[in-house]
Formats: structure tokens, C-alpha cells, sequence
């Protein structure tokens, strides 16, 4: 028989921790609330039959959240043959109010109490007998991390579920008691005995999703509300705080029998770093800093060295191996070179068209990308860092004070911070927002954060026109934060997205130190997607551009042409058709345009469209330091920043916004920011460096102009809305 | 035929490659899109989402 065993527990408790350490499975891991948003499953190592399902991390079995739903109807409605609880040991008090739910459900429970690594080094110890006599069921002692009391905690798990037996209900006083008897003899008395407690429990807090499932009749509900009615008045509190009232009050004698505090009230290391991270003041500046460190080491720093070192060695001319003067080694582009030599492939016909495609195509275009991937696997090493040690769950803290301000959640900092990785989960990970039209402009705005794809080019246009500046990283990722403001700001006044800001309550969990192997996986799953992504979509797209690029109609007719023919291609003719549009940009010739459409693929096409188009004989960072001014280079980098994301992502806003019309809006408006923002950088930028076309600046000072009404307008009221949302999802 | 071979041998076995490893990655690409999966840049083992993209896929061991 399959054994189905949950993990369910309080966010960041360690649940996804304990999954993979059950499963070997690889899942991501974050020190920050919410990283599960939907249930996992895998199949227990070592033994058969046992499946395990990573539930999202819930507080309480109240359907506010997204997470709460899921978690609760899998326990309420499939109902696994046992729960292991993961409650945080540092934090048991809170923890265990979960569990007398959990006890209610008629599920065979294990408690398993995790971090007691972090629980022991702070002196503190915790009676884990005493805690299972109160509790009647199992408790194991666990570190996920360490991988310590894992296999306990599944012999356990396993063993209740093939008993079979659930732990007593959690005991009310007794005129709670009194009218839960009354509400199971009234309501619940069909379902089978172990399910009715934890039913009747949420009927009597007036859950109306319970009501709805159960059929519950008008006069079911009133007779069942005179009971509920009799219990608020005899306590003078409202039924859904008297049940919390309860648990807390009988968790709290628990604590004092089981729980003994080596130092209570005494600020922990984790306080006293958040009075300094999180300061009201210092906050933002230290993130700042923060960043422009990560980029520093991973742009300028060690990855700069393996990058330079990929591009100019191994996918150019060559290197010396350990620098040992007689062992030189060449470049791919030679090794390819080479081999076509030794296959005679012929220079002319046939033959030219296979060298161009292999050589001008493929290494050239491939190679561009993926000379980045040192600097990105450095990058992704430290933002695992930052995201594994809770640093960058202060940051939503931090940054919710300001997003506060201008009308949008610290929620919506999750979806940006995922989408750094990339900007699907992230577009999907909008979904914990409750509120629809904060959602809504979540997937609109989070894009605008770099995310991993953007990297090479941000990196390309740092290494080729700035001398690799770190600060041309950093600034690109504060202009993608400044755009969701300044977006959040003119979005807020508009009555589609008008509205109260809606609350945001996280926990912070305590910095802990991530181990190097989790860093180093997080970073080599994001790389080695990279690198799969490079030999694949981006492979086929430099394929279509050198192919785009190389052939085009002359006098002669249809034909492949020279090096210096490039301007009588196929893309230039359709790049050139749409160029001039670009040209208050300042970069308004075909290869750039060309360049940021293929992005649209995949925004490493970018660099692997400028590969193609630049790289010909010479350099390619030479060719475009020689195409590109500071000014324009800055726009270019700001329009593909800020711009309609790739189609796979465009996708993913569908998805989400379950609307055409949604969808069109979101890029327009992405566009069309892009546009304003890139044509104001490279106007004013013209006129403190070269100096400005009279023109240009004029549109520019306009969009200026226009951009600063909308954000200084009195905000709309809230109102209408249901209308103009069922007209944008029609 | 052997001077052809020597000739046009080379040529002819690097479209073949060339061709057939550009229609797998077509295929590819086109199965993983009838599949839901997308080109991601993530990785799905890498995504707090990823249940979302593949519903009841276990992850096995």
C-alpha cells in the first residue's frame, strides 16, 4: 500500500529543506517566507511506496492566503495518511499553533522539531517527551540542514500512518466544548468521526468555505450560529478569537513545561544585525552598497577575469595552458576552423554557406554568449548567497517602506526577487498577492528587474563602452527598482489600479549561514540553465540572424553576400524599415534595432544577434564602442531593460493576467516606458556630454514633462472598478 | 566517385549534422512547448513555481 505522508509547517520552518534531505530531490531552497508557493511531491529515498508532498508554508488553516488554500484543502480533502508537522525550534511557541490544528484534522501527526542545531548553540533546550505527552503524538528532533533525526522523523512519519491512529483533539473550555458537540450533532454528523472535530472547529469560527462545502442549509446555519451566538456572549469575544484565545492560552502553559530560555528577553545575534540592516535610514543605503558590491566582485571582479579569459582565449584566438609557454592551446573558433579545414569543406557554394553558419553563426553568436556564463555563475553564487543567509528578506522589509509610499506592497518585492533568476516564476509568484489589481500591476512592473537573461548584454554594454564598469550593473538594476516605483506611482492614479495599499506582514527569519553546497547548486542550476538555453534557442536564432544577415537580393539576384555587402541583407532591409523609429534613441541603425528584436526570443540574443553582426573580422567590443556613444549606449541599455519581455515571458503575463486585452496593455505600456525613459537618458545625456539636437531634446523635455504630471496628479478614486476590469478582461 | 567523395564527402556529412542537429533542436523546442514547458531560463528545479508549470510531476529520487 503507498504511504502519503505531508509536510506541513510554518513559512521558512525548513519544510522544502527536509523534502529534498527525504527525497534527494532538488528543490529550491530560500531563507525567506513563501518560497513554496504550490505543493511539491517525491517519492521517500530508499523506500517504496511512500510518496511526500512539500505543502506551502501556513501559519493556520484560515483560508486568507493562497498558501493557506492550498495547504488546507489537500489536508482537509485528500487527506494524507500522516502529517509530519516542521515546527522552527527557535520559534516553538508561535510554531505549535499550527499543530493544534494540524492535531484536529484526524490525521495521524509527527512532530518534528527542526533548527535544534540553532536551539542548542543559543543555550536554549527544549523537552521533547514532555512536549509529545502534551501534545499525544510523536516528536522527533531535527536539522533539516545538517540532515540530522531525518531518518528518524520518516520511520516515524511512516509508522503513524501505517497505526493509523490520530492524536486527541485539541480541548477547548467547556462551553466551547458544549456548542462544538452541538455543531457536529447539527452539521457534521454525516462525515466520519475523525473528520467532525476539525469541521465543526471551523464552523464554529463561521468559516464560510466549510459552510459552502458541506451544503449547509439557511436554517443549518442559523441553528449552528445560536450556538456559536450563546458562546460570544457568555466570553464577550467574537468565536473566531476565542478558539485563538484558547490555543494560545493552553501553548503558553505548554512552553513553560517544555521549554526552558538560556537567556529570555536577550537579543539574539539576528535583532541585533536587523537594527542595523533594517534601519529606517541606513536600510536603502546599505542595499545599495550591497548590490554594487555583488556586481563589483561578479562583473568587475572574479568573474570579469574568467570572462575576459572566455571571450578573448577561449572563444578567440587561444591560450596558454597555465601559462606554460609551450603548450598553446587554441580558441573554439580555431577548433572549428580546423575541423572544417580537415573535412574539406570547400571555401566556395555549398561549402561557404556551412563555414558562415558554423563560424560567423553558431561560434560566433554562441560563443559571445557564453563567454558570459563565468560572470553569471558568480553572480547567481552571490545572490543565492544574499537570499540564503535572509538578507534579502529584510529587503522586502526595507523596501516595503518605500513601495508603501507610493502605493505598492513589499509583496511585490518576492516576485522581484525571484525574478532576478528569471521573470516567469517571478511573473508567477505574483500570485500570493491577494489583492487583483496590485497583482495585476505586480506582473506589469517585475519584469523591469534585470533578470538573469539580461546579464550578458547589461555586461556587453558595461565591457564594451564603459571599461566593464560595476556601476553600469548596479545602476541597471536600481533603473529597473526606480521603474516599478515610478510605474507603481503613475499606475496607482489610474482607476484600474486605484486602491489601498494592501497590508503586508512577513516573518524574518533568522540569518543563518548557507552552506556551500546549496550555494553552489542554487548557482549551477541557474548557469546550467543558461548554457542549455544557449545551446538550444539561442543556437537556432543565430542560425536564422547569420542566415538574415548573410544573404540578401543584390543585381545579380538572391544571393549570399560579402562582409562588405551587409548593408543589402535581408535584416537590414527589415531593420532598416523600422530604425528611424529608434533614431531619437540614439542608436538607430539596423544592427542594434535587429539585436533588440531577436531579443524578443530570448533576451541573450542580444548579445548573440551583436556577435553575429559585429563580430566579422575584428573585435566585437571594439565594433561597438565604435557604434555606440556613452549616451547612446545607456539608452540602448535602458530601452532592452525596460521593454516588453521575451515571448516566453509575455506567455507567462497571459497566463497570469487570463486576458488578452491584460496582456496587450502590459507590454504596450513596458514598451512605451521603455521608450519614454531610453529617449529622455539619451537626449539629456547627449546634452551633458556631446550636445543635443534641438529637436530630440525638445521630445525629450515633453515626455519629461508628461512623465512628472503623471506622477504628481491628485490620485482617482477607487471607483468603477469592477466595470473597467470586467471591460480589460473581456 | 572517390575524388567526389573527397571533394564534396566533407561538405555533404556537415550539412547532414549540421541540418539534423537544427531539426532536433526545432523538435525539441516544439515538444517541450506542447508540453507547457517554456524557455525558462530558471530551471525548473531552481523555481519555487515549478509545480505550477508541471502539475503532479513527481520528482523522483
Amino acid at each position: 500500500m503507498d504511504i502519503r505522508i505531508a509536510l506541513a509547517g510554518n513559512p521558512n520552518s525548513g519544510k522544502t529543506t527536509l523534502f529534498n534531505a527525504l527525497t534527494g530531490s532538488n528543490q529550491f531552497v530560500g531563507n525567506w517566507p513563501g518560497v513554496t508557493v504550490e505543493k511539491k511531491e517525491g517519492r521517500l529515498r530508499f523506500r517504496e511506496g511512500v510518496t511526500v508532498t512539500d505543502l506551502p508554508g501556513i501559519y493556520s488553516l484560515s483560508p486568507y492566503t493562497p498558501e493557506e488554500v492550498v495547504a488546507r484543502r489537500y489536508l482537509a480533502e485528500e487527506r494524507p495518511d500522516a502529517i509530519l508537522n516542521i515546527v522552527d525550534g527557535t520559534n516553538l511557541e508561535r510554531n505549535l499553533y499550527l499543530t493544534t490544528q494540524l492535531t484536529e484534522l484526524g490525521i495521524p501527526v509527527v512532530v518534528a522539531v527542526n533548527m535544534m542545531d540553532a536551539v542548542e548553540k543559543s543555550g536554549d533546550r527544549i523537552d521533547s517527551a514532555a512536549l509529545a505527552k502534551r501534545l499525544g503524538c510523536p516528536v522527533v528532533e531535527i536539522s533539516a540542514l545538517k540532515g540530522r533525526g531525518v531518518a528518524e522523523a520518516a520511520e516515524a512519519a511512516m509508522a503513524a500512518a501505517r497505526e493509523g491512529k490520530a492524536p486527541p483533539p485539541f480541548p477547548y473550555s467547556g462551553a466551547v466544548e458544549h456548542a462544538l458537540a452541538h455543531i457536529e450533532e447539527a452539521a457534521v454528523h454525516h462525515l466520519p468521526g475523525a473528520q467532525q472535530r476539525w469541521y465543526a472547529v471551523k464552523l464554529f469560527e463561521r468559516d464560510q468555505r466549510v459552510q459552502e462545502a458541506l451544503g449547509l442549509t439557511a436554517e443549518q446555519i442559523a441553528h449552528i450560529e445560536t450556538d456559536i451566538a450563546a458562546v460570544e456572549e457568555a466570553m464577550d469575544d467574537d468565536a473566531e478569537s476565542i478558539i485563538t484565545a484558547e490555543r494560545y492560552g493552553c501553548i503558553t502553559g505548554w512552553m513553560s513545561e517544555c521549554c526552558r530560555k538560556s537567556a529570555p528577553g536577550a537579543l539574539s545575534l539576528s535583532d541585533r544585525i536587523d537594527r542595523v540592516v533594517t534601519h529606517r535610514l541606513w536600510g536603502l543605503p546599505i542595499f545599495a552598497v550591497v548590490m554594487f558590491l555583488v556586481y563589483s566582485v561578479s562583473m568587475m571582479g572574479v568573474g570579469a577575469a574568467a570572462t575576459d579569459w572566455a571571450n578573448e582565449s577561449l572563444f578567440g584566438e587561444g591560450f596558454y595552458l597555465f601559462g606554460l609557454e609551450n603548450c598553446w592551446v587554441s580558441g573554439v573558433p580555431v577548433w572549428f576552423e580546423r575541423l572544417l579545414d580537415a573535412l574539406h569543406v570547400a571555401d566556395s557554394g555549398v561549402g561557404a554557406v556551412i563555414r558562415g553558419v558554423v563560424l560567423d553563426g553558431i561560434v560566433a553568436g554562441v560563443g559571445a554568449v557564453l563567454g558570459f556564463v563565468p560572470q553569471m555563475l558568480v553572480l547567481f553564487f552571490m545572490l543565492a548567497f544574499l537570499e540564503a543567509c535572509g538578507y534579502m528578506a529584510r529587503i522586502a522589509f526595507v523596501l516595503d517602506r518605500v513601495f508603501r509610499k507610493f502605493g505598492l506592497s513589499g509583496k511585490s518585492f518576492i516576485p522581484m526577487l525571484i525574478g532576478t533568476g528569471c521573470g516567469i516564476p517571478g511573473i508567477m509568484a505574483s500570485r500570493t498577492i491577494e489583492n487583483e489589481r496590485d497583482r495585476r500591476m505586480t506582473v506589469m512592473t517585475t519584469t523591469f528587474i534585470p533578470c538573469g537573461a539580461k546579464v550578458p548584454f547589461i555586461a556587453m554594454i558595461a565591457g564594451a563602452i564603459f571599461h566593464g564598469g560595476a556601476w553600469v550593473t548596479t545602476l541597471a538594476y536600481f533603473t529597473g527598482m526606480a521603474a516599478i516605483i515610478v510605474s507603481g506611482i503613475i499606475l496607482k492614479k489610474t482607476r484600474l489600479f486605484a486602491g489601498d495599499v494592501a497590508p503586508f506582514v512577513m516573518e524574518l527569519p533568522a540569518y543563518r549561514l548557507p552552506t556551500l553546497p546549496n550555494l553552489l547548486r542554487s548557482a549551477w542550476e541557474r548557469g546550467w540553465s543558461f548554457i542549455r538555453k544557449a545551446g538550444t534557442i539561442i543556437l537556432l536564432s543565430t542560425v536564422l540572424v547569420w542566415f538574415a544577415s548573410s544573404f540578401g537580393f543584390t543585381g545579380e539576384g538572391f544571393r549570399m553576400l560579402e562582409e562588405e555587402e551587409l548593408h543589402l541583407s535581408l535584416l537590414s532591409a527589415l531593420g532598416s524599415a523600422v530604425c528611424g523609429l529608434f533614431a531619437p534613441l540614439g542608436w538607430g541603425n539596423w544592427q542594434a534595432v535587429v539585436a533588440s528584436v531577436t531579443g524578443l526570443i530570448a533576451k541573450e540574443n542580444i548579445v548573440s544577434t551583436m556577435g553575429v553582426l559585429y563580430g566579422g573580422e575584428g573585435n566585437v567590443y571594439t565594433a561597438l564602442a565604435e557604434s555606440f556613444t556613452a549616451a547612446s549606449a545607456l539608452s540602448f541599455l535602458v530601452f532592452n531593460l525596460l521593454c516588453a519581455p521575451c515571448f516566453a515571458a509575455i506567455g507567462a503575463i497571459r497566463r497570469e493576467m487570463n486576458s488578452a486585452r491584460w496582456t496587450w496593455f502590459a507590454v504596450g505600456y513596458q514598451c512605451v516606458f521603455a521608450y519614454a525613459v531610453a529617449l529622455m537618458v539619451y537626449q539629456f545625456g547627449c546634452l551633458l556630454t556631446t550636445g543635443a539636437h534641438p529637436l530630440g531634446l525638445a521630445a525629450a523635455v515633453i515626455v519629461l514633462a508628461g512623465l512628472l504630471c503623471l506622477l504628481l496628479r491628485p490620485a482617482k478614486r477607487a471607483g468603477r472598478k469592477e466595470g473597467e476590469d470586467a471591460a480589460m478582461a473581456a | 566517385m572517390l575524388p567526389w567523395l573527397h571533394e564534396y564527402g566533407g561538405t555533404l556529412l556537415v550539412s547532414v549534422l549540421l541540418l539534423s542537429g537544427l531539426a532536433a533542436i526545432a523538435a525539441k523546442l516544439l515538444r517541450d512547448r506542447k508540453r507547457g514547458q517554456s524557455s525558462c531560463g530558471c530551471g525548473c528545479g531552481n523555481c519555487p513555481m515549478a509545480e505550477a508549470c508541471h502539475p503532479g510531476k513527481k520528482n523522483e529520487p
